[in-house]
């Protein structure tokens, strides 16, 4: 009996292969896990939690929770449109700035490179600091109870230009600029017309961190939306329910009998898993979307090197 | 991209028109607009648009003022404020307490509150009636313009009395008579009290723990102390020995080292006890887990005694929210104290470009139910409706989405009282309140300014040893000398001697 010799390549014995998809799955479920467990507790009912506390087999499924939030809460719908209207203009935005300073750091023409290179790599090694950076968003620009105080503080992002500028590095040549120039081809046209359809995994990837960054953003609401909530977005919606009742389990021995009364006014459990799965389905959904041009960028990188 | 810039632009400008527009009115004072920061709100932006639009009508009428609230929830008020305040951001008035992150005493020695003792004759006349001096004393802060008061103290439960919690419906099936039992007082070294616990154990199974404790809380009821406004954040080191039966008795009024009585010593050794006897749940001897297991277990009843800091009335919600029977048996009288003096107040911003409108208008909210119902609980027919004999019933959907905290605004005796709470609620309750005797130290505040280092070094012993010792959780045969020897070391005796100094200063001045 001749061994029949296995022709793939970078191949893996049988049981390496068995371990590694055990592996592989068991981090697969890791990660899925939890996410449906937070459905489950969504859908079960509210005795069901009390009586046996968060549970994959609730004792009594139930739609209360979701009914409520959408029948009773107008300010879910507001906070769901201002999350989303918040992502989709701060990305953008922010997207095409950071593409923009990314492009004349990698041009090796542009004469002030050094010096707007480490301007904006200065500030990811120091801050201005809290009090300072709310002082001036506040009294200096105006950044207080309106969509912008929600939106500029995070346009620029150090990190993601250098992100970018490695990615027009790497993947746009800069002799094709030449040839696009000699052509004929003016500054605004070779940007958006050459380099940015080569660029474009780069862009992807930058987009998909900005939108993470604005979707997931509350710090920003709680400092300068105060007077005019119906602006906050839905993480700081769900924030601050999770952080009133963390409050006043700390706070139950100062406040005493009043931390009690308060406790009851706190929205149910279940309530609170509603939130977070209105909170994770648009972004979970948007994955996918970036997720081709990701992995195509990843592949540029590692070729060109 | 012009245009999107442009239309960004807009939608800014639109936002920030969309603003409160003041109105003009016809009376001699300016109109301005208040804002106030109140704390542990739960207020949906509808709600408040709907209360502030008639609350704005009667302030425009009465003093010309338009309010515009700013309602922190329990969960953001302290990050929020802090921010705000050094940030010297144009907020009129604040809520402040002795416990909230802009603490009272502190950020009025570093000038954020408007000191108020030269205005308050002139634009607050009703403040300095009702509220009684014993409270305004408590007030009474060393701030950055000297001694004075920085901040309205509300006319709340303004009393400190911890009680036990005991649970009647539990006592009562294991064949004791309730009443008798709380009539005759707990004594937690007597042999009966371990009797009940064991019984309780006994009839609920190995896993029952009858004896649901907040340690810190626990040890001031049985040693009969009092915190010193002022001690370490949390960890408190000093206490402050008073008369149970007469608060206001002097009884030498001296502050001592917490952890070095003879009488912490025995209820250290006493809580030992009975946790080795299996009646305290571990999950109450580790801070991770206390809180949140106390508040689980209180709320579904599973115990069979526990401790309360007692607010009047307080025992018929509980026992509408848990389910049994629950009775408050007091350890020792009610007694006033800065902790509670201090427990909510209104202080007037150093940034506030109106600091006596802020303060008529703190005169008015104190003095005036209508506007004090209106900003509380809403307005009669959307949140609430009145009933023959006075009382209020909430209508519970509207309710739900106008609802300050009650105690955190003011004075609270002027509201109506509620259907539950029945119609001569507030006679009782300031009956009850009124009552409550000033401790000798009266509204002493510790200054630890100058002895900061010896703080730092002493909370973290505490951190180390307290929390164990005070929940049973170590013996104190052998961990409390070694405990009293690293405070010690870590200079607990100039602590004291510091505070002492100050209280003896004080009380002679």
């Amino acid at each position: 009996m001749t061994k029949k010799k296995n022709l793939r390549l970078n191949s893996v014995s049988l049981g390496t292969e068995v371990v590694i998809h055990i592996i592989m799955a068991a981090f697969s479920l890791c990660c899925i896990i939890p996410f449906v467990f937070v459905i489950i507790i969504a859908f079960s009912s509210e005795e069901s939690i009390r009586a046996i506390g968060y549970s994959f087999t609730p004792l009594s499924w139930s739609t209360d929770a979701f009914s409520y939030a959408f029948d009773k809460l107008p300010q879910i719908w507001r906070s769901y449109f201002n999350s989303i209207f918040i992502t989709v203009v701060g990305t953008v935005t922010s997207t095409l700035m950071c593409a923009l300073y990314a492009y004349v750091l990698y041009r090796p023409d542009f004469k002030y490179r050094k010096f707007f290179n480490f301007f904006s790599f200065f500030t990811m090694i120091f801050g201005g600091g809290l009090v300072p950076t709310y002082v001036v968003c506040t009294q200096v620009l105006g950044l207080r109870e309106n969509y912008a105080a929600l939106i500029v503080p995070l346009l620029v992002n150090p990190f993601n230009i250098i992100i970018m500028r490695a990615f027009f590095k790497s993947s746009v040549p800069l002799e094709l600029i030449e040839a696009a120039t000699i052509d004929g081809s003016g500054e605004y046209h070779t940007l958006f017309r050459i380099v940015a359809p080569i660029a474009k995994p780069g862009v992807a990837t930058v987009a998909l961190l900005n939108a993470l960054a604005f979707w997931n953003e509350w710090y920003l609401s709680l400092l300068y939306i105060k007077r005019n909530k119906v602006l906050q977005p839905l993480q700081a919606l769900l924030m601050e329910l999770q952080n009133n009742v963390q409050y006043l389990n700390q706070m139950a021995g100062q406040l005493g009998a009043a931390a009690i009364n308060e406790a009851a006014k706190m929205p149910s459990q279940s309530l609170r898993m509603v939130l977070v799965v209105l909170i994770v389905v648009p972004i979970a959904c948007a994955y996918p979307f970036f997720q081709r041009y990701i992995v195509a960028g990843l592949a540029v990188g590692s070729i060109k090197g | 991209m012009k245009k999107l810039l442009a239309m960004l632009l807009a939608c800014m400008m639109l936002v920030s028109l969309l603003g409160v527009s003041a109105f003009a009115s016809e009376t001699e004072l300016e109109p301005v607009t208040l804002s106030i920061w109140f704390h542990g709100s739960t207020v949906t932006p509808d709600a408040s648009e709907k209360v502030m639009e008639e609350v704005n009508a009667y302030l425009q009428e009465k003093i010309n003022v338009t309010l515009e609230p700013i309602w922190g929830t329990w969960g953001n008020f302290d990050e929020a404020t802090v921010q705000a305040l050094a940030g010297g951001d144009k907020v009129d008035i604040y809520f402040t307490s002795n416990w909230s992150a802009n603490e009272y005493n502190k950020y009025a020695r570093d000038g954020y509150w408007v000191k108020l003792d030269d205005m308050l004759e002139e634009y607050a006349p009703h403040l300095v009636e009702l509220i009684p001096q014993g409270i305004w004393d408590c007030a009474v802060t060393n701030g950055y313009d000297g001694m004075g008061v920085y901040g309205v103290p509300a006319l709340k439960d303004t009393a400190t009395q911890i009680c036990w919690d005991v649970n009647g419906t539990l006592l009562a099936s294991l064949d004791y008579d309730v009443d008798a039992v709380c009539e005759a007082g707990l004594d937690y070294y007597s042999d009966e009290f371990e009797e009940m616990l064991q019984a309780a154990k006994d009839a609920k199974g190995g896993d029952f723990y009858p004896l649901l404790i907040e340690p810190a809380v626990l040890e001031r009821m049985i040693t009969h102390t009092s915190l010193v406004t002022g001690d370490l954040n949390g960890a408190n080191v000093l206490s402050y020995y008073y008369d149970p039966e007469h608060p206001s008795k002097d009884i030498g009024s001296t502050i001592v080292n917490k952890f070095g009585t003879e009488e912490f010593a025995k209820f250290a050794a006493r809580t030992y006890e009975l946790a080795q006897k299996g009646f305290i749940s571990p999950s109450c001897q580790s801070p991770a887990t206390a809180n949140d297991y106390r508040t689980a277990t209180q709320s579904s009843g599973e115990y069979l005694f526990s401790t309360q800091s007692y607010a009047f009335g307080c025992e018929l919600d509980y026992a509408k929210a848990r389910g049994i029977d629950v009775r408050m048996v007091p350890e020792t009288a009610a007694y006033m104290d800065c902790t509670s003096g201090q427990g909510a107040m209104m202080a007037i911003s150093a940034t506030s470009p109106n600091p006596e409108r802020a303060l008529m208008f703190l005169d008015l909210l104190n003095s005036d139910p209508k506007l004090m119902t209106m900003l509380n609980y809403g307005l009669e027919g959307y949140t609430y409706t009145t009933n023959d004999d006075g009382t209020i019933t909430f209508i519970d959907e509207a309710r739900a989405q106008y609802s300050p905290w009650t105690n955190g605004m003011g004075n609270i005796r002027i509201l109506p009282p509620t259907d539950a709470q029945g119609a001569d609620f507030y006679e009782r309750f300031s009956a009850y309140y009124d009552a409550a005797e000033t401790l000798p130290f009266g509204g002493f505040i510790f200054d630890a300014t100058d002895v900061e280092t010896e703080g730092a070094a002493l909370a973290n012993v505490w951190a180390e040893y307290a929390f164990n010792l005070m929940s049973g959780a170590v013996d104190p045969e052998t961990v409390l000398p070694e405990f009293l020897q690293k405070m010690e070391e870590a200079g607990i005796n100039e602590f004291v001697s510091a505070a002492q100094t100050q209280l003896d200063a004080y009380l002679a001045g």
